[in-house]
């Protein structure tokens, strides 16, 4: 099973992968890396923090402009990925394995606050 | 409607991610903005830049005419040379910055900015009342294209194009039976040259420069890595660095500026005064001192007061530091070397003042 059939994807170009222990990797789509060109810097949230669903949770910039990164589902961070800070561009070679941005534990449930959609309707949706 | 010019269908060919530029369906990238701006740098690129404006200057009052609307002296411009010139209002503020080209006796050619063509338009109308002078916006006729990098030279002689020493130069030349004007100039920073010809030869042309820049890892270079390109030389963009409440004197332009000039030309006083006194503002140049990147119109802020505003910022390739230029307040407090900060995203971060242009052309030629 690839990845994209694993994941759901938001509007907005999010995604979020459930992991084997519960938590969740949530990250940006290739559609979006794609979009944004060359990825310069991240800013990514302090672990600990909670973040409610449509909150600014991290920042990315590409070369021409800065981009909010909003909040999937609601979650508390419980790891960022610390080799985007000296390497951003992993995000360009790939967004789910090597360039996802942050794991956290959802907040509240899932499927109530819920409008993410499978990969291809989202591919469908975007394109 | 979004424009287009005669190259878009190559651009799309070529997959270009295309954007709205000041009105025009434009190329942003090709592949990598990064990429394309190394290439320039190290090599030659390719860039399609026909949203830009032509007009042809005639008529026997053609020189005291540009002699009103601009600062700069055209009674010394030399036959089949150039002047970077600014288009002043009455108040000195800027409603455009343009090339003006020499091309024969009361003949000559303006290049402005694409988002401006109207204004300057109207302004150069306005202008001309009383003297014999005709303004011919060419500007849908024409492509332009520009081949930029260090060996922009060689791919030119080897079309076949007899190339020219000196920058800021122009000159009428052929290339298949097909009329074109060469120009040795361009906005990379870099040495290189401007193609300017009919719409119905511009694939043509487009087509043989790839071919020919082949062997000098010649590229198609986007909008993107123009951007970028301008901005690690320190080059003003219309619309961000420069605008109708910007004097030239304010935009470190004073350099382009004759002092002597006799004859009187709109803003005149206030710019001769701001020449010797300086402006309300001045451009300077920021290096940031950590990785956070400055945007157009983030606040700049001096021990806790805000001092002005970033016009262009983002990443400088070349350099792998992020820069920035900015208006600040005309403090001499506020010189090389000091350290101010930039509001980005509710947080201040430290920048460096430096010295513009942040690179240095590596390939010099004479002027």
């Amino acid at each position: 099973m690839s990845i994209t059939e694993k994941i759901l994807c938001s509007k907005s170009h999010e995604y979020i992968l459930k992991n084997e222990d519960g938590t969740y990797t949530i990250g940006l789509t290739d559609y979006a890396v794609e979009q944004l060109g060359d990825i310069v810097y991240l800013e990514l949230p302090e672990i600990g923090t909670d973040f409610q669903k449509g909150e600014t949770f991290a920042t990315v910039e590409s070369v021409k402009a800065a981009s909010e990164i909003y909040a999937p589902i609601s979650f508390k961070v419980i790891e960022i990925n610390e080799t985007l800070a000296d390497a951003p561009e992993t995000l360009n070679e790939d967004s789910y394995e090597k360039g996802w941005l942050i794991k956290a534990e959802a907040i509240g449930n899932i499927s109530e606050q819920n409008d993410l959609m499978e990969y291809e309707d989202y591919k469908e949706e975007v394109e | 409607m979004t424009k287009e010019t005669y190259l878009h269908d190559k651009h799309v060919q070529l997959g270009a991610r295309m954007v709205d530029f000041a009105g025009w369906h434009m190329p942003v990238q090709y592949t990598s903005i990064i990429e394309e701006h190394k290439t320039v740098r190290e090599n030659v690129g390719l860039f399609d830049v026909s949203h830009m404006g032509e007009v042809f200057v005639s008529g026997k009052d053609s020189l005291a005419f540009l002699q009103k609307i601009v600062p700069q002296d055209i009674s010394k411009l030399a036959y089949e040379k150039a002047v970077y010139c600014q288009l002043p209002n009455k108040n000195g503020g800027l409603i455009d910055d343009l090339i003006i080209y020499k091309l024969g006796i009361n003949y000559y050619l303006v290049i402005c900015n694409a988002a401006r063509i109207d204004e300057d338009l109207n302004w150069m109308v306005r202008n001309k009342k009383g003297l014999d002078v005709k303004i011919d916006n060419q500007s849908h006729n024409y492509s332009l294209l520009a081949v930029q990098g260090p060996k922009a030279d060689a791919v030119l002689r080897k079309m076949g194009l007899d190339t020219m020493q000196e920058s800021f130069t122009i000159k009428p030349a052929t290339i298949c039976g097909r009329k074109l004007l060469i120009s040795r100039t361009g906005y990379t920073g870099e040495d290189g040259y401007e193609l300017l010809v009919e719409n119905e030869f511009s694939e043509e042309l487009w087509d043989k420069i790839l071919d020919y820049g082949n062997e000098f890892g010649i590229k198609p270079i986007g909008l993107g890595a123009r951007d970028t390109l301008r901005l690690e030389a320190a080059l003003h963009l219309y619309g961000n660095d420069l605008d109708e409440n910007t004097t030239p004197v304010e935009a470190g332009l004073s350099w382009s500026i004759p002092k002597d000039k006799k004859e009187d030309y709109n803003g005149k006083n206030i710019i001769i005064e701001q020449l010797q006194n300086g402006g309300g503002k001045k451009l300077i140049g920021l290096k940031m001192l950590d990785k956070a990147i400055a945007r157009h119109e983030y606040e700049v802020y001096k021990d806790g007061e805000k001092i002005g505003i970033i016009t262009s910022g983002g990443i400088s390739p070349m350099l792998n530091a992020n820069i920035a230029l900015a208006y600040v307040k005309n403090d001499k407090n506020i010189c090389i070397g000091s350290t101010v900060q930039v509001m980005i995203r509710e947080k201040l971060h430290n920048a460096e003042v430096v010295k513009k242009p942040f690179i240095s052309k590596k390939n010099k030629i004479k002027i």
